[in-house]
C-alpha cells in the first residue's frame, strides 16, 4: 500500500474518491429528470448497513459492500416509486424529506449508535479499491449513457409526454435509474464509514446532500464525468487554501456562488441544468423556466 | 392539566418564530421561484446584531423605559439584515432569474456556507451570550409561568405576520407583488417594476427573519454560528407544508408545528421532536402535494 503520496494526501484523495463515486450515483439517479436531496441519507444507510455487517458479524469488505449497494438499490427504488406521480419539485422535496425522516431514525436507533454514532469500524477501505471503484463506476456510466435505459432516462428528461407517446416505459425508466444511483451512493457511503471509521447519523442530514447536489451541479449535470470530475476539484481545491477550516469555507462559499452565477451549466456541461436545449429565451426574461413540457399542458393552474 | 398548558404555552413562542422565519422563505419563494438556502443566515444575522449593539445600545438608553432598546435593536438587526438581502439579491438572484429552480439553489447554498462561516471566523465557533435586554419578569397565571420575554416574543411575531399580511393585501406595492407572484409576465406587461419588487421582498424576507433573530436571541440568551441551521430547517418545513400562498396559513402551522414539538419533548422523548415535523411533511407531500393551503408552483 505504499504510494508516492503522503498519507495527508493520499487521505484526501481517498475522500475525493468515495464523493466522486456519490456524486455518480446522483447522475444517475437525476438522468430521467429527477432532482434527488437524499443522497446522503443512501450513502449512510450503505454506510450504516455494510459497518454492521464487517463490525458485529466479521463479514469481509466485499460481500458487505454488496449488501449495502442492495440496500441503497431497495430503498431508492421505494422512494422513486413514491415520487414517481409528482412534479419535480415536489418530488425532489419529497426525497428531501426521506434524507431528513431517516436520519431522525439513526439517530434513535441504539442498535447502530444512536446520536453517538457507530463507531470501531475496522479500516477497510484503500486507495486503490476506492479508485477501482470509482473506475467502474464512471465505466458503468459511460456504458450507461449509450444504452436503451440511458437514452430512454434521456427521453424522460427532456420530455416525459414524448418519450411515453414513443414507447418508452416512463415509469419503469424512472425507478430503475434511480435505484441504480442510489445503489452507488451507497457503495460510496460503504467505502466512507470504512475509511473515517465512525458513521454518524449527521452524515446522512440535509446540508450533506445539498454538498453532493454541488459536487453534481459544479462538474456539469448530465455529462456521466461532470459529477466525479466536480467532486474531485471541489475536494482538493479546498486543501490549497491554506486557512483556517472556516476562513477557508468563507472562500468554498464565495467561490461557488461566482461560479454558478458565470457558468450555471457547470464546468462541462452544455446546456443549464434541467433545461432542455432550446429552452425558452422569454422564460428567461420573465423570471420563469417553461420547458417544452409547460407548455405542452398549457396554460391554466400548473 | 398543567403541564399541558405549560407546554402549550413554550410551544407557541417557538412555533411564532418559525412562522416568521417561514413567511420569509414562502414571499422570496412566491414572487422569485427561489429556495433561499441563505435565508436561515438572515435569522442568524439577526441573532448576532443583537449580541454586537444590544450591549452598547443599553448602555447608551440607561434610564429609559426598555421598549427604547429594544426598538433601536430591532431596527439595527432589521435594516442591517436587509441591507445584506439587498446585496445578495443584486449579486446573486437577479443574475439566475429565469434558470432552473436548482442553480439559484446551490448559489444560495453557496451565500449560506459563505455567511455560516464568516460569522464564525468574526465571533468565533462558541457560543456568545446577547445582553438581556428587558429585566426578566416572570408571570404565573393559573399553574402556568411564563416570562416577558416569551410574551414579547408571541407578540412581537404575531404582528409581524399582521403587517406583512397587511402590507401584501392592502398596499399598492403589496399587489404588486402578488401580481408578480401569480404571473410576472404579465404583471411585467402591466407596468410593475419587477425589479423592484423583487428588491422588496428580499428586504421584507430578511428583515423579518433579523427580528425573529432578535426574538429568539432574547429567548436564548446566547447564539452560535449554526443557530440558523435547527430553525432554518423547522421553518422551511413549515413553509412546505402550508404551501407558500396563505400567510395565514404559515401562521397557523407554525404555531401548530410548536406547539405538537413541545408536547412531544414533555410527554414522549425530546429525540421524537424532530421526527414530527419531517413526518408530517411526508404525509403533506404524498396527500396534498400543494402543502395544505395550496401552491408552490
Amino acid at each position: 500500500m505504499d504510494l508516492f503520496l503522503s498519507a495527508t494526501w493520499q487521505a484526501i484523495l481517498i475522500e475525493a474518491g468515495y464523493g466522486a463515486i456519490i456524486a455518480t450515483g446522483l447522475y444517475f439517479s437525476n438522468s430521467a429528470g429527477a432532482l434527488s436531496v437524499a443522497h446522503a441519507a443512501f450513502a449512510g444507510m450503505g454506510g450504516y448497513l455494510a459497518a454492521v455487517l464487517t463490525t458485529n458479524m466479521g463479514w469481509p469488505l466485499g460481500p458487505a459492500l454488496v449488501a449495502g449497494v442492495a440496500l441503497g438499490f431497495v430503498s431508492g427504488s421505494f422512494l422513486a416509486l413514491i415520487t414517481l406521480r409528482m412534479d419535480p419539485l415536489v418530488s425532489s422535496l419529497t426525497t428531501l424529506a426521506f434524507g431528513a425522516a431517516i436520519t431522525v431514525v439513526a439517530f434513535n436507533t441504539p442498535y447502530i449508535g444512536g446520536a453517538q454514532s457507530f463507531s470501531g469500524i475496522p479500516p477497510l477501505t484503500n486507495f486503490w479499491e476506492v479508485y477501482l471503484a470509482l473506475a467502474l463506476v464512471l465505466f458503468a456510466a459511460w456504458r450507461f449513457d449509450k444504452s436503451r435505459l440511458g437514452m430512454a432516462a434521456q427521453a424522460c428528461r427532456a420530455n416525459e409526454i414524448a418519450a411515453s407517446a414513443m414507447g418508452v416505459p416512463v415509469g419503469r425508466v424512472k425507478v430503475e435509474v434511480f435505484a441504480i444511483g442510489a445503489g452507488v451512493a451507497a457503495l460510496g457511503g460503504a467505502f466512507r464509514a470504512h475509511f473515517i471509521l465512525v458513521q454518524s447519523a449527521n452524515d446522512l442530514g440535509f446540508w450533506v446532500s445539498v454538498n453532493y447536489l454541488i459536487f453534481w451541479v459544479f462538474g456539469g449535470s448530465y455529462s456521466f464525468w461532470g459529477p466525479a470530475a466536480g467532486a474531485l476539484i471541489l475536494t482538493v481545491v479546498p486543501e490549497f487554501l491554506r486557512f483556517s477550516d472556516a476562513e477557508r469555507f468563507v472562500i468554498y462559499g464565495l467561490l461557488l456562488t461566482a461560479f454558478v452565477i458565470v457558468r450555471p451549466q457547470g464546468l462541462v456541461g452544455r446546456w443549464p441544468t434541467g433545461v432542455a436545449p432550446g429552452g425558452s429565451k422569454l422564460g428567461a426574461l420573465i423570471g420563469k423556466s417553461r420547458s417544452a413540457r409547460d407548455h405542452l399542458r398549457g396554460p391554466g393552474r400548473r | 392539566m398543567g403541564q399541558f398548558l405549560q407546554q402549550l404555552v413554550n410551544g407557541v413562542s417557538i412555533g411564532a418564530t418559525y412562522a416568521v422565519v417561514a413567511l420569509g422563505f414562502g414571499l422570496v419563494f412566491s414572487v422569485m421561484r427561489v429556495i433561499n438556502l441563505a435565508h436561515p443566515d438572515f435569522f442568524m444575522l439577526g441573532t448576532y446584531l443583537a449580541f454586537v449593539v444590544g450591549g452598547p445600545v443599553l448602555a447608551a438608553t440607561a434610564g429609559l423605559p426598555p421598549i427604547v432598546p429594544l426598538v433601536v435593536v430591532g431596527l439595527v438587526a432589521a435594516l442591517g439584515t436587509a441591507a445584506v438581502g439587498l446585496t445578495v439579491e443584486r449579486l446573486v438572484f437577479r443574475p439566475l432569474r429565469g434558470t432552473n429552480v436548482l442553480i439559484p439553489f446551490i448559489a444560495t447554498a453557496g451565500v449560506s456556507i459563505f455567511l455560516e462561516n464568516s460569522a464564525q471566523v468574526i465571533f468565533g465557533p462558541d457560543p456568545v451570550g446577547i445582553s438581556a435586554i428587558l429585566p426578566t419578569v416572570v408571570y404565573t397565571v393559573g399553574g402556568v409561568t411564563f416570562t416577558n420575554t416569551q410574551l414579547l416574543v408571541a407578540v412581537v411575531a404575531i404582528a409581524i405576520l399582521a403587517l406583512v399580511s397587511y402590507y401584501v393585501r392592502g398596499t399598492r406595492w403589496g399587489m404588486a407583488t402578488r401580481a408578480v407572484a401569480e404571473r410576472s409576465l404579465i404583471a411585467a406587461s402591466c407596468g410593475v417594476d419587477i425589479d423592484r419588487v423583487a428588491q422588496l421582498t428580499v428586504a421584507v424576507s430578511a428583515a423579518t427573519a433579523a427580528i425573529g433573530g432578535v426574538a429568539v436571541g432574547l429567548l436564548l440568551g446566547s447564539t452560535t454560528p449554526t443557530i440558523g441551521l435547527t430553525f432554518g430547517a423547522k421553518s422551511f418545513v413549515c413553509m412546505l407544508v402550508a404551501g407558500n400562498r396563505h400567510i395565514e396559513g404559515i401562521m397557523v402551522v407554525g404555531l401548530a408545528l410548536g406547539i405538537t414539538e413541545a408536547l412531544v419533548a414533555g410527554y414522549v422523548s425530546s429525540s421524537y421532536r424532530d421526527a414530527i415535523s419531517y413526518g408530517l411533511l411526508i404525509a403533506v407531500l404524498v396527500l396534498r402535494p400543494r402543502g395544505l393551503f395550496g401552491s408552490y408552483e
